[in-house]
């Protein structure tokens, strides 16, 4: 394997990436009637055949799998089971009283002031709706009588649908083999793979073993602008992500002196006209960025059909 | 070898658009609660449980398992979780396999789900590409599928027309699987003028996205006959893999499954698999895959494609059906359509199957697998 000097640098820059992604989450029964029920201020919790009760509610029991026989009302007050302090918020576990289980939630008191087994209750947030935070946190409460477990007789409707999103930042190695490609392109606005054991064609991107035949890969080369096409689809729907405008070609390249395919694409007018032009066999052309180089694949604008 | 391994129970949702009606675990318990009841077992009978989802993008849950563990009362069993695209289902049922087959256990449930409602599909396999290398301009699946089948269509005659036939034949097949939530009949020509979506990947030559689970029971053969007197016992099973972008690696056919099939057949017994197998079921994301599936698995020569699903020798009535339940056309929650598809031949060979009893079925082939060529799977079963 590639064995670096112990001189070699490991602090090195990353290549930065994000991935962003809406959701419409669908929480079930129990948890789309707690989430619909708290703007009522009601804390909805389970019970089950066994008489164990769990708040939030929950669609199966924990110990047995077994289906809740009722929707009930838990009180706002319970104990303090456990506590931990996060980025200077308390958070703690509750056991709200009467029921079996306990649950996270943030405490609204300094660390010092707490202690296991301590009275609790809940303080609510008018201005959120639909999410567990409508329970702004639990708040100490020496003197607070001990809740009930009542009947819940008329209930809202469970919610469906619950909006969310996710952004996950990512900071990718290049690695000696990226690293240097990426290199290339910034800065000398060039393609470079390495050749495979015994040949002069180029693995593109470069790697170190060669995938068929499980060896030392070769010295380094320069791939030609210039490429053909072997496979390609016109993208004609939109998708959430997307970059581009439709409808334009997705296209597998193989760049000429290389060996593997580059994903890429090329502008288009007319859906028509690119399925008569653009095929497998086609040759192509990089277009590259007018601006600054970034040392990305997208340094590259575009490929453009060459009229010959 | 290890020992004999079959199929005794089986259940799946009635796959829809969109369930909002049940949570994630929600979904999975009501596949469970089928199988086991097909199977007439309890949970305590169940020694080891897999659970099969899709990648974790596509629902915004990581270890989904613990969830899903809860929700069907299998708390302090051996689990195994098991993600590998589109494939997953059928790898986990080959890890499942692998457990029964090995001793290890004596029966294992398998459950594989997607709710795909609730997140973003295409942009979610988009994060399968090499983010250095592609995945800024990588549209989902469907994409490369398209390129691949483009670059097919000068070759191998993969026709247009010939795709066409096949979306028009699952989705008529579809209209009487109770499970199926797609069930409405096209001509070919509908499919040629449907809106180009990727193309030449057009609207009707693309599945429905899906909610769904899949759940089977696996047993050994000493425990088999308190479920069923006719099991669907696993003849072969495989599932073979290769990364993107390799030398030489073809656009032409999927070696993965070349190799699977190599390795199943033999273990089957299978030297002529047009004549030998009753029913096929495939794992058709987009139309133009089931063309690719009957040459890779042998059921025709390279190249002939186009002219096997021309002679109607696929269809229902034809000598070798392939997807009487409709296949991904009818309903397609990815994670579980490995799972679906044995089912779906599973019951043939049990001879219970809810949408198109193939008369006398005794011998049945299952593919599945995720990307376009890169993870592909087999499975011959037989009564």
């Amino acid at each position: 394997m590639f064995s670096a000097p112990d001189s070699y640098p490991i602090d090195l820059p990353t290549f930065h990436s994000e991935i962003n992604l809406p959701y419409t989450l669908t929480p079930g029964r129990a948890a789309g009637t707690f989430l619909a029920e708290v703007k009522n201020r009601r804390i909805v919790a389970s019970r089950f055949a066994s008489g164990q009760v769990v708040a939030p509610a929950q669609d199966f029991s924990s110990t047995g799998g077994e289906e809740p026989e009722a929707f009930v009302e838990a009180p706002h007050t319970g104990v303090l089971t456990a506590f931990t302090r996060v980025d200077g918020q308390v958070i703690g576990f509750i056991r709200l009283d009467g029921c079996d289980n306990d649950f996270p939630h943030r405490i609204l008191a300094e660390l010092d002031d707490l202690s296991i087994g301590q009275r609790v209750e809940a303080a609510w947030d008018d201005s959120v709706e639909q999410s567990i935070l409508a329970v702004k946190g639990f708040k100490p409460a020496p003197d607070a009588p001990l809740g009930t477990v009542k009947p819940l007789e008329t209930m809202e409707e469970p919610l469906g649908v619950i909006p969310y999103a996710m952004k996950l930042d990512y900071e990718h190695a290049y690695g000696p083999y990226y690293g240097r490609m990426f290199d290339e392109i910034r800065e000398n606005g060039r393609f470079m793979g390495v050749r495979s054991p015994g040949s002069d064609v180029a693995l593109l991107p470069p790697r170190e073993i060669d995938d068929v035949a499980h060896s030392r890969t070769g010295t380094w080369k320069a791939c030609e602008d210039t490429g053909t096409i072997r496979g390609c689809s016109i993208i004609n729907m939109e998708v959430y992500g997307q970059t581009r405008k439709v409808p334009y070609v997705y296209a597998e390249i193989v760049l000429d002196g290389a060996s593997t395919r580059m994903i890429h694409v090329i502008e288009i007018d007319s859906l028509e006209e690119a399925k008569e032009k653009i095929k497998p066999g086609t040759r192509v052309r990089a277009v590259w960025t007018q601006g600054e180089r970034k040392g990305r694949v997208s340094d590259i604008e575009r490929f453009e059909v060459i009229e010959e | 070898m290890g020992r004999h391994v079959g199929i005794v129970g089986v259940g799946q949702t009635h796959h829809a658009r969109r369930r909002t009606d049940v949570s994630q675990a929600g979904l999975v318990r009501e596949a469970v609660d089928r199988a086991l009841a097909d199977a007439k077992l309890s949970m305590e009978d169940i020694d080891t449980v897999v659970v099969a989802t899709g990648p974790v993008l596509f629902a915004a849950v990581n270890q989904p398992e613990k969830w899903v563990v809860d929700a069907i009362g299998a708390q302090g069993k051996s689990v195994v979780r098991l993600t590998s695209g589109g494939g997953a289902g059928f790898a986990g049922a080959l890890a499942g396999y692998y457990q029964v087959a090995g001793g290890f256990s004596e029966r294992t449930l398998v459950v594989a789900y997607d709710k795909l409602s609730e997140g973003q599909l295409q942009y979610s396999i988009s994060t399968l590409y090499d983010p250095f290398w592609g995945r800024e301009f990588a549209v989902g699946i469907m994409g490369f599928s398209a390129a691949y089948w483009r670059a097919r269509m000068d070759v191998l005659g993969h026709t247009e027309e010939a795709a066409a036939m096949v979306a028009a034949k699952n989705r008529k097949n579809a209209i009487a699987n109770p499970y199926a939530h797609v069930k409405k009949e096209v001509s070919v020509e509908d499919v040629l003028n449907s809106k180009p979506l990727c193309w030449p990947i057009k609207l009707l030559d693309v599945p429905p996205i899906s909610d769904g689970a899949a759940a089977i029971v696996l047993s050994s053969e000493k425990m088999a006959h308190h479920s069923t007197s006719r099991p669907a016992w696993i003849r072969g099973m495989a599932y073979c893999c290769e990364a993107d972008n390799a030398p030489e690696r073809s656009l032409m056919l999927s070696e993965p499954l070349a190799i699977a099939s190599r390795q199943v057949y033999r273990a089957a017994g299978i030297t002529n698999p047009r004549r030998q197998f009753d029913v096929v079921e495939v794992q058709e994301p987009y139309s133009c895959f089931e063309l690719n599936y009957y040459e890779s698995l042998g059921l025709c020569p390279p190249g002939q494609a186009a002219e096997l699903m021309a002679s109607g020798a696929t269809q229902l009535d034809g000598d070798i059906p392939v997807n009487p339940s409709g296949g991904c056309m009818g309903a397609n929650p990815i994670g579980a359509v490995g799972v679906i598809r044995l089912i779906e031949a599973a019951t043939q060979v049990m001879g219970k199957n809810e949408s198109h009893q193939i008369k006398d079925a005794k011998t049945a082939l299952v593919q599945s697998g995720g990307g376009w060529a890169n993870l592909r799977g087999c499975a011959v079963l037989s009564a």
